[in-house]
């Protein structure tokens, strides 16, 4: 067992961690209340090959793991530089297409992923069907040899930034007649699809969407792979779309706990700095305990998925996002109460950081779905819904 | 087709506390972290601009204890080809006279250099006379604080901007250029980059290798010797001024009493 990441891995963060601070979070936070994308830093990045590390080498991708692609995230979100569509388009969208994929949607998309140029939204939640994916109703008709989709979706994040959305439907079986889960893809200029921004109390640089299918025409082609991989194709998006989620919460409590840690030794009040009050000390030792273990189980929850190990990976990559969407809430609680009156200034960067470490809790998958999986299948407890 | 040796270094990180060793007064390599400094993220910069430019090759060349390889590693990942790493006890607090032989002596190992571009001055010990010692030591014409490099054939031309002005320079190559903080931003390690660094080759060389007398490197043999060092007194509170209408008036006073204005 080795607990200690390549000595690419870690020049890999340190580059990235450099590229994030030259932009830094005032770069974010101007980007973000002013309504725009951090278009800027997701195409240098790009161009670097940082979101392209996991793309394999024969589409131009740096042929790594999800492991560098969670190290990537991790340290934009450390930088104050949260880019919310890592976790969807490099992590979802990409592996899924590269695993399950048909050879043409690979030569088509997955240079693109390689390089950035590509930003690829996921779509799988809709008004009636959240936590409770199995009652998605957006359905896919055959037609003429291609699809005819129709159906909504909510809270689909940027989908203004995105080529393409890659939709979770359903379509019939063509023996049973039963409606079973497909993948499609589907240009955001596609006729009949129209997508409307939900106004949302988030300041963030990515926004969220309701879709709309209205009789929207696809070709062949747009499903992804074949008729009978969906299952397969969702389960490996899952533990990407959970080891990024880690990574993002992970990120953002290093970047407020750096940032609690820091005022706590230079404000002083009675003299001394604040930092030297156990009252302030201990509750930021503890973040920085639970930090450390979250990555942890991040880490192996990324070794296992590297490894080829599915299965191994889910219960790690579940409680990883658990552990990391709870300590970086725990970690922007303190540093806002670290910095008193200051903690809810505009000038110091936190106070937006209360809604935005809120969102692990809840997606990609909520707080007490990751429970239900733990309780019933780590635990073998009876399942109660 | 340029054959090209930047000098790097690893220094401390300006942005954590730097220490010296209270025992002997030398960098207490401890208590910071170590980055290549950035004036030779600078340097490598330069060389790898003229390298695309004419196909030619870029060697690195580090002095420095094991650790360094981080450094070296940094300089390859922005696409250095190979590097040659001096690391040897002995050396341990050697001064620059000792330290611009041994790179001079490392530089005769690699056949056919045209240049060799260092940083103007480390942001550790700022002493900043290496690359004109260098220069002597290898006869070769020296072209420091270049704010602007062109390569033309054989012959080289530098912007070379001090406090004391701008001059133009021009020389035949070989030559040994330095180069200030404003002749390039350094590139970021692409992902491609940082994968090929670890399979380039980087030749670890000894004291002994080099043949250069051990006599002539290292603390006890350097020509000045710090005797006493004591750290920088911590910052006073400044001075507070309340504007009642007249705080204009009060930062001026201030400021032409300090001989600013
Ligand atoms: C900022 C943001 C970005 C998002 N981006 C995307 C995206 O890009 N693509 C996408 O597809 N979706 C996205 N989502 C949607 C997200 O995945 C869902 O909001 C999430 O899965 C929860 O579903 P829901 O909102 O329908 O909540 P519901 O399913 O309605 O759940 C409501 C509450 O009930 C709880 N609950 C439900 N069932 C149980 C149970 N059996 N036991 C215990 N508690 C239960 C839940 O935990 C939750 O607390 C995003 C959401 C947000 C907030």
């Amino acid at each position: 067992m080795n607990f200690v990441e390549s000595a690419e891995r870690q020049a890999l963060r340190e580059a990235v961690a450099e590229l994030g601070r030259s932009y830094g979070h005032e770069y974010y936070l101007e980007k973000a209340r002013g309504g725009g994308h951090t278009s800027e830093l997701w195409d240098e990045a790009g161009r670097l090959g940082y979101l392209g590390v996991s793309v394999p080498e024969e589409y131009g991708g740096g042929g790594a793991g999800i492991g560098d692609l969670a190290a990537v995230c991790e340290e934009f979100c450390a930088a104050g530089t949260p880019m919310l569509l890592m976790v969807v388009s490099p992590a979802i969208c990409a592996t899924v297409l590269a695993r399950f994929g048909t050879d043409e949607q690979k030569k088509h998309w997955l240079p693109g992923f390689a390089s950035g140029q590509v930003r690829m939204s996921f779509a799988i939640t809709e008004p009636d069907a959240g936590s409770n994916s199995h009652r998605i109703t957006t359905t896919a008709r055959r037609d003429n040899g291609g699809w005819v989709l129709n159906g909504r979706k909510v809270y689909i994040s940027g989908v203004d930034e995105a080529d393409a959305v890659l939709v979770v439907g359903r379509m019939e079986d063509a023996r049973t007649g039963n409606l079973k889960p497909a993948l499609f893809i589907v240009p955001t200029d596609t006729p009949g699809f129209e997508y409307r921004e939900i106004a949302m109390d988030l300041v963030s640089a990515d926004k969220q969407f309701g879709l709309f299918f209205d009789d929207v025409r696809l070709p062949a082609d747009a499903l992804v792979g074949s008729e009978d991989a969906a299952i397969a194709q969702l389960f490996a998006g899952l533990n990407p779309e959970r080891i990024m989620g880690a990574s993002f919460s992970l990120g953002i409590a290093r970047y407020a706990l750096g940032k609690g840690v820091g005022y706590a030794k230079e404000r002083s009040v009675f003299g001394a700095p604040i930092g030297s009050h156990q009252g302030l000390a201990h509750p930021l030792a503890q973040v920085k305990i639970e930090l450390e273990l979250a990555k942890l189980m991040t880490q192996k929850a990324a070794a296992l998925y590297d490894a080829g190990d599915d299965f191994g990976a889910g219960e790690a990559a579940n409680m990883a996002k658990y552990a990391g969407a709870e300590v970086a809430i725990k970690a922007v609680d303190q540093a806002v109460q670290v910095h008193g009156g200051n903690g809810l200034a505009s000038e110091y960067g936190l106070g937006t950081l209360i809604g935005a470490v809120r969102v692990g809790r809840i997606a990609p998958v909520s707080r007490e779905m990751v429970l239900n999986f733990v309780a019933q299948h780590s635990l073998g407890l009876p399942k109660s819904y | 087709m340029p054959n090209i040796v930047v000098l790097v270094k690893q220094v401390p990180d300006t942005y954590s506390e730097r220490k010296l060793n209270e025992s002997d007064h030398t960098l207490d390599r401890e208590s910071a972290d170590a980055v290549l400094d950035e004036i030779n993220e600078r340097a490598v910069e330069e060389a790898l601009k003229i390298k695309e430019a004419s196909e030619g090759e870029v060697t690195v060349l580090c002095v420095g204890p094991d650790r360094a390889t981080d450094a070296i590693r940094k300089a390859l990942s922005m696409g250095a080809d190979k590097a040659i790493h001096v690391s040897d006890e002995s050396l341990h607090g050697s001064d620059m006279v000792a330290t611009a032989k041994v790179i001079a002596a490392a530089i005769g190992r690699v056949e056919g250099v045209d240049l060799v571009i260092a940083g103007n001055e480390a942001s550790d010990g700022r002493g900043g006379a290496v690359p004109a010692m260098l220069a002597e030591l290898l006869g070769m014409p020296q072209l420091t604080h270049a704010r602007q490099v062109t390569v033309d054939g054989s012959t080289v031309q530098v912007d070379r901007e001090t406090e004391e002005g701008l001059t133009h320079l021009e020389a035949g190559l070989p030559a040994v250029i330095s180069v200030t903080e404003k002749i390039n931003e350094p590139r970021y390690p692409s992902f491609k980059g940082i994968m090929a660094a670890k399979k380039k080759p980087v030749e670890t060389l000894t004291v002994a290798d080099l043949g250069v007398d051990a006599g002539e490197v290292g603390l006890a043999n350097a020509w000045s010797t710090v005797l006493e060092a004591a750290p920088k007194p911590p910052r006073t509170a400044g001075q507070r001024v309340d504007d009642e209408g007249d705080g204009g008036t009060k930062i001026a006073e201030y400021l032409v009493g300090q001989k600013l204005i």
